[in-house]
């Protein structure tokens, strides 16, 4: 909310859009889960459902590249250093996991958790990178 | 990059909110260039310089310079 109350009209525009993406993600994702769509699983017509989960995340990515677009230079540096580390460091974290799951018998987790992954990386990095140097 | 941008905006009695707005910048832009956590373009740089009346080697320590 600090960013809604606090921030720019760049920075409001991207909660919009962001909620924008994240209520339906949410809601197919909470209907799958009470079973709403048991009953296509595992046939041909459950990949329409993967996609409309997984459209989203191309949603969010073109939020986040909007932000940078309307904001300023300062801003935009910051951004772009936020996003880059948090996907190598993303990349890399997910590297690891499934060489350990080649390896090392590591459990096999799913493949859609590098997008959570890349989030929870982005809030670690967010008050670290203040600098656009 | 070293500056003078702090005591420019003090002597006119501005706020960094107001410096921002009217360099077309947010506060955090211009509280990261005071504190030398930002290198600007060329194009803030001398916007800048037309903003206080001064040129940019006036406000912005040239690094280069020998």
């Amino acid at each position: 909310m600090s960013r809604w109350n606090n921030g720019t009209a760049a920075d409001r525009k991207y909660v919009v859009r962001t909620m924008a993406f994240t209520v339906p993600y949410v809601a197919v994702n909470v209907a799958a889960i009470f079973g709403a769509f048991d009953e296509i699983i595992g046939k041909p017509a459950a990949w329409v459902l993967a996609a409309a989960v997984a459209a989203p995340v191309l949603g969010w990515i073109w939020s986040i590249l909007s932000l940078m677009r309307d904001s300023d230079e300062f801003m935009r540096a910051l951004l772009a250093k936020r996003f880059i580390i948090s996907a190598g460091l993303a990349m890399a974290i997910a590297s690891f996991w499934g060489f350990g799951e080649s390896y090392a018998g590591a459990p096999h987790l799913q493949t859609w958790l590098i997008f959570p992954l890349f989030w929870a990386c982005m809030a670690l990095m967010t008050p670290l990178i203040r600098t656009s140097r | 990059m070293k500056n003078r941008l702090k005591l420019l905006r003090v002597e006119r009695g501005w706020t960094q909110e107001q410096l921002g707005q009217a360099l077309g910048v947010s506060r955090q832009a211009v509280n990261a260039l005071e504190t030398e956590k930002h290198d600007p373009s060329l194009d803030l740089a001398y916007r800048i310089a037309v903003l206080f009346d001064q040129p940019v080697e006036a406000i912005f320590e040239n690094p280069h310079a020998g």
